[in-house]
């Protein structure tokens, strides 16, 4: 995947993709400078495996696993150093815009916290779902089995309704 | 709330990540594109930097193993006892090199692009092995306090049975101790975490202990 012909194949795929990178990189770090570092650290593992991408599968199933994985790792190491800080009152850049302050925004903001509480596999998890995977690629991307995966979700979601319903009250 | 609702806020979320530049992707990809910067970003990455480290003390490891091995070549066997306690040292540190040779191997053969509890598994299994696989660098203690016997002052001098015989003794079975309890199943004790190690080391092998716990619970299928 050297030349540059893979080259421009490598970087209009990460472009056209980027949203896969940015949500996992919010969900898994809070701090806006770490992230950077993360998201370096997927797009470069992405360049690295992709000699290993079997074309027979989808880009972005092998994409989510990549950087899926990088951010685990990442988070799992600020967490061994003790560097994670606290979710923000505002988590995502998103929440910064101009006219903040509508319902939406406000769940949005909410649903991204409820996530970060989730512990990491779980966390993974629901992101994939959210995302409107199917349980086998759920399954497929996390390397456990369908029924697991339709389980858990499902478990999950009653978490996240639960506190919404909590906050409604 | 409704399971479409969900789906309805991530959207949203979606939406406003479209509309506004929230990483400089762009500008990272397109410096991805000169190998040069690749090459700085291989240096970064934190498993390279771990296979890395593992490299420096195979080095290491071999250079002190050469270095042991001129001296039992320059003894040539006058003193037994010194020829056979380093070269016992020697072996053992030829262990603890092949453990991080291992080390290298495994962290080449990790694919990111396998599944998640795969790839996270042997993430994690990987540093509690490099704590468990040097803990056989405790086996070699006895061996420098045989190192300067030789046979007139055994043979000799009282002092030999008295002082330096059961002392040999006594590392002996600290030796062995230590390489049977400094294990990972026993870092919740706190003489193993004083004497092996502190903060952040700590942490990092007994929080990959209980990743592997969790991954394992994860993967079961539940009712």
């Amino acid at each position: 995947m050297d030349t540059l012909t893979a080259r421009e194949e490598f970087l209009r795929l990460i472009l056209h993709n980027k949203g896969i990178i940015i949500k996992i990189c919010n969900s898994y770090c809070p701090d806006k400078n770490d992230r950077d570092d993360l998201a370096q650290e997927i797009i470069y593992q992405l360049w690295k495996s992709g000699k290993n991408f079997d074309a027979g599968y989808s880009f972005t199933t092998w994409m989510y696993r990549i950087a899926l994985n990088v951010a685990i790792s990442h988070y799992r190491k600020g967490k061994q150093a003790g560097q994670l800080i606290s979710f923000p009152e505002k988590p995502i850049d998103i929440a910064d815009k101009r006219d903040g302050g509508d319902e939406m925004e406000e769940q949005t903001r909410l649903l991204q916290q409820f996530i970060h509480e989730l512990k990491e596999l779980d966390r993974a998890l629901i992101l994939l779902y959210l995302e409107s995977k199917t349980y086998r690629e759920i399954a497929d991307i996390l390397g456990i089995t369908e029924t697991n995966t339709a389980t858990r979700i499902s478990r999950i979601k009653d978490k996240l309704k639960q506190r919404f319903s909590m906050l409604n009250k | 709330m409704e399971d479409l609702e969900l789906h309805k806020i991530w959207k949203a979320y979606d939406s406003k990540l479209e509309e506004i530049k929230v990483l400089n992707l762009q500008s990272w990809a397109l410096n991805l594109h000169s190998l040069e910067t690749i090459q700085t970003y291989k240096a970064k990455s934190k498993l390279d930097a771990l296979a890395t480290f593992n490299l420096w003390a195979v080095v290491l490891g071999i250079v002190w193993v050469l270095f042991l091995g001129v001296l039992v070549f320059g003894n040539r066997f006058q003193n037994p006892y010194f020829s056979v306690s380093v070269s016992m040292i020697m072996l053992f540190t030829i262990i603890a090199v092949g453990a991080y040779i291992r080390h290298i191997i495994i962290i080449k053969e990790i694919d990111y692009g396998q599944s998640i509890t795969h790839v996270q598994k042997k993430l994690a299994q990987l540093e509690t092995s490099t704590f468990q696989s040097t803990r056989v660098v405790w086996l070699q203690l006895p061996f420098y306090t045989t190192s300067f016997w030789h046979s007139q002052w055994i043979m000799n001098d009282p002092k030999f049975w008295l002082i330096s015989f059961p002392i040999t003794i006594g590392f002996t079975f600290l030796a062995i101790f230590l390489y049977r309890n400094i294990t990972q199943e026993n870092l919740h004790k706190k003489w193993v975490r004083t004497l092996m190690m502190s903060g952040p080391e700590y942490t990092s092998v007994l929080q990959a202990k209980n990743f592997i716990d969790e991954i394992e619970k994860f993967k079961r299928d539940i009712a």
